[in-house]
C-alpha cells in the first residue's frame, strides 16, 4: 500500500476497492508510530481510528451513502476544537482542555467521512514560525532533522511531508500555513478573508486569521476547500461562495493572464537560491503563456511592524480569558487574592506568548496608540488599497513565500525582529484579506523552497489554476525519511 | 523612547507576572524598537477602514439550550457558581 498518494487519489483507491480505509488508516498509524519520535508531528492521536475506519468501510460495502473523504485521515492543527477532544493550542494554560463542542470545519469534514487522525504540534497559541515556542518541544523538518519546519502550522506540514496523513488543517494569520508548507515542501494555502468559519478555531487575531489546508498536491487543497468552505451563521465574517467547485477547471492554464511581480518581496535579505527559484518560476509562468512585469507594494516594507501590532493588540485582548477559572490547569485558588492568582497562573503561558501580551497590552494603551495601533491600522488601509490598485491591472501575483532557506533549530529562536523578517513575505495576504497559496517549487541543499501566488479577493478559483499549472512544471525529490 | 518602567507597567495591568525581569523586558523592548519604522510610513492622513458586517448578516439573537453542564468542566465550582480567588482586601 502506497501512503505518499494524493487525497484525490486516495478516494479513488478506495472507490474502485483497491484499498480500504481501514487499512491505509491503520498503515498511517503505523508511520506515525515510526517516524514520529524522531520529527514530533504529533500532540496526539486518535485512537478510535482505526474503529471508525472500519464503520466507513462498511457503510462503502453495505452500498449505503459515504461522504466525499472515504475515511481519508486527516490531521489538525491543535488550536482547532474537536468535541471530546483534547485541544491544546501546545500551551501548558490548556494542557487539560477537552473541546466541549466541534468547529465547524471539524462538523463538515465529519459529515464527509474523513478520519481525524491526530492532534498537531503548532507554536503555542499560533504565535511564531518555527514550532520552538511549543510547550511540548519542536517538531523537525523531514529534509533534515537538524533543521526548522517552519510554523505555526509546523506540526501539519511535517504530517503531510512525512505520510502521516493525506491532509492537514492549519491555520494562518501572518503565514502560519504557507511558511511551513514552504519549508516542508508541501501545498498550502490561505483562502480569501471569511472564506472559511473560524468557528472553533481557538482565536488568537480575529480580524485576519483564517483557517487553511495543507496538502500534497494544489488539486488535493481544492478539494479541501470544497469541503470546507462557505458561509456560516456561527462565524458573521464568512462570506458567500454560492458553493463553489474549486476543482472545476482547475487544468484551464493561465494563458494571457497577468502576474505582478513584487519588488519588495525580493529585495534586501533575500538568499541567493531562494531568488534564483522565483526567477525560474516567473520564467515558467512566462512559458506557460502568462505575462510577468514588475510590481511595486510600498507599504511591505512597514507590514510586519503594522502586523505584529495588530495581531498583539488582539492576542492581548484574547488572550484575556485565559485565566485559569474557566480555562487552566489544576491550581488552588484559597490563599490568594484575584489579581495576583491570575498573574501567577499566566506564568503557565510560554515566553513568546508572554512576550506578545505585554506587547498587546502596550501598543494599544492610552498614550501610546497613536504611535503605534493607530499608525499600524493606517498601513493596513493603505496597503489594502494599493494592493486593490494592483489588481486592476494584474490577474495575480507573485513572490516566494519565505525569503530565507529553512534554518536549523535554535539559530534565531533568541533574535525576534530576525524571527519578524521571515513574515515579511506572507503577512501582506492576510492584512489585506486576499488569498494566497505557496507550492512547493524547488530546493537549494536538500532543503525545499516554495513559490507564493497571490489573487484578489474572492479569486481562489483564478488562484487554485495558477497554482495547479505552476506545479504541472515541477519535478521534486522524495523526502529522504 | 520607550522606557522599561512603562512596559513593566503595562505587564502589571495585563496581569502578567514574570520570572526572569529583565530577559522580558529587554525582548519587548527590541521587539517595540523595531515597530518605530511605522513613523517612517507617512500614513497619518490616510483613513482606518473598518470590516462593516450588516445587521441582516448577524445570526438571530435566540437562546440555543446547550444539553451539557459546561459549569461541570471548570477546576473550581460550587453549584452553579464559579469558584474564585477573592477581591483584593
Amino acid at each position: 500500500m502506497n501512503l505518499k498518494i494524493s487525497a484525490l487519489d486516495y478516494i479513488q483507491e478506495v472507490k474502485n476497492g483497491n484499498v480500504s480505509a481501514e487499512d491505509f488508516v491503520a498503515k498511517t498509524l503505523e508511520q506515525i508510530e515510526t517516524v514520529d519520535d524522531k520529527l514530533h508531528a504529533f500532540l496526539s492521536v486518535n485512537e478510535k481510528a482505526v474503529e471508525q475506519a472500519r464503520e466507513i468501510d462498511k457503510k462503502i460495502k453495505s452500498g449505503e451513502k459515504v461522504g466525499d473523504c472515504f475515511g481519508m485521515p486527516i490531521s489538525i492543527k491543535d488550536n482547532l476544537c474537536i468535541k471530546g477532544s483534547k485541544t491544546t493550542c501546545a500551551s501548558k494554560m490548556l494542557g487539560d482542555f477537552i473541546a466541549p463542542y466541534d468547529a465547524t470545519v471539524i462538523t463538515k469534514l465529519k459529515q464527509q467521512d474523513a478520519i481525524f487522525i491526530g492532534k498537531v504540534n503548532m507554536d503555542e497559541f499560533a504565535m511564531g514560525l518555527t514550532t520552538e515556542f511549543s510547550a511540548y518541544g519542536p517538531s523537525k523538518n523531514p529534509w533534515n532533522t537538524e533543521y526548522v519546519p517552519g510554523g505555526s502550522s509546523g506540526g501539519s506540514a511535517v504530517s503531510v511531508s512525512a505520510f502521516e496523513c493525506v491532509a492537514s488543517l492549519g491555520s494562518d494569520t501572518g503565514g502560519s500555513v504557507r511558511n511551513p508548507a514552504s519549508f516542508c515542501s508541501t501545498v498550502g494555502y490561505k483562502p480569501t478573508y471569511g472564506l472559511i468559519s473560524r468557528f472553533g478555531l481557538i482565536s488568537y487575531a480575529n480580524s485576519i486569521e483564517q483557517i487553511g489546508p495543507l496538502t500534497r498536491t494544489v488539486k488535493d487543497t481544492a478539494f479541501m476547500l470544497n469541503q470546507i468552505s462557505g458561509i456560516d451563521p456561527n462565524d458573521n465574517t464568512t462570506i458567500d461562495n454560492n458553493n463553489e467547485d474549486y476543482l472545476s477547471g482547475i487544468d484551464s492554464g493561465i494563458e494571457g493572464k497577468k502576474i505582478g511581480v513584487i519588488q519588495e518581496m525580493i529585495g534586501e535579505g533575500i538568499d541567493p537560491a531562494v531568488l534564483s527559484a522565483t526567477k525560474q518560476a516567473i520564467s515558467k509562468l512566462e512559458s506557460l503563456g502568462a505575462i510577468c512585469e514588475e510590481v511595486s507594494l510600498d507599504m511591505v516594507k512597514y507590514s510586519v511592524a503594522a502586523y505584529y501590532t495588530i495581531t498583539a493588540t488582539e492576542a492581548g485582548s484574547n488572550l484575556a480569558r485565559y485565566d485559569n477559572l474557566r480555562y487552566g490547569y489544576d491550581f488552588p485558588v484559597e490563599g490568594y487574592e484575584f489579581n495576583s492568582y491570575i498573574s501567577k497562573a499566566r506564568r503557565n503561558f510560554g515566553p513568546e506568548v508572554t512576550r506578545r501580551m505585554i506587547l498587546g497590552g502596550f501598543v494599544p494603551s492610552a498614550g501610546h496608540a497613536g504611535k503605534y495601533f493607530l499608525k499600524a491600522l493606517k498601513v493596513k488601509s493603505k496597503l489594502t488599497k494599493e494592493i486593490n490598485e494592483v489588481f486592476k491591472k494584474f490577474d495575480l501575483l507573485i513572490a516566494p513565500t519565505v525569503p530565507v532557506l529553512p534554518f536549523k533549530l535554535g539559530e534565531k529562536i533568541n533574535d525576534p525582529v530576525a524571527l519578524f523578517l521571515l513574515d515579511i513575505n506572507t503577512v501582506t495576504a492576510n492584512l489585506t484579506g486576499k488569498p494566497a497559496i505557496s507550492i512547493p517549487f524547488s530546493h537549494s541543499k536538500g532543503l525545499p523552497i516554495g513559490i507564493q501566488l497571490l489573487a484578489n479577493s474572492k479569486q481562489d478559483k483564478l488562484l487554485l489554476r495558477a497554482a495547479y499549472a505552476l506545479e504541472q512544471t515541477v519535478t521534486l525529490p522524495e523526502v529522504p525519511l | 523612547m520607550v522606557t522599561e518602567e512603562e512596559i513593566e507597567h503595562v505587564s502589571k495591568l495585563m496581569k502578567i507576572d514574570v520570572d526572569d525581569h529583565k530577559e522580558y523586558v529587554e525582548k519587548v523592548h527590541t521587539m517595540i524598537d523595531y515597530f518605530d519604522i511605522l513613523d517612517s510610513a507617512g500614513v497619518e492622513s490616510e483613513e482606518i477602514s473598518m470590516q462593516e458586517i450588516s445587521i441582516s448578516n448577524l445570526r438571530d439573537d435566540e437562546y440555543i439550550p446547550y444539553n451539557e453542564k459546561l459549569i461541570e468542566k471548570l477546576k473550581h465550582y460550587k453549584g452553579t457558581y464559579v469558584r474564585a480567588p477573592k477581591m483584593s482586601s
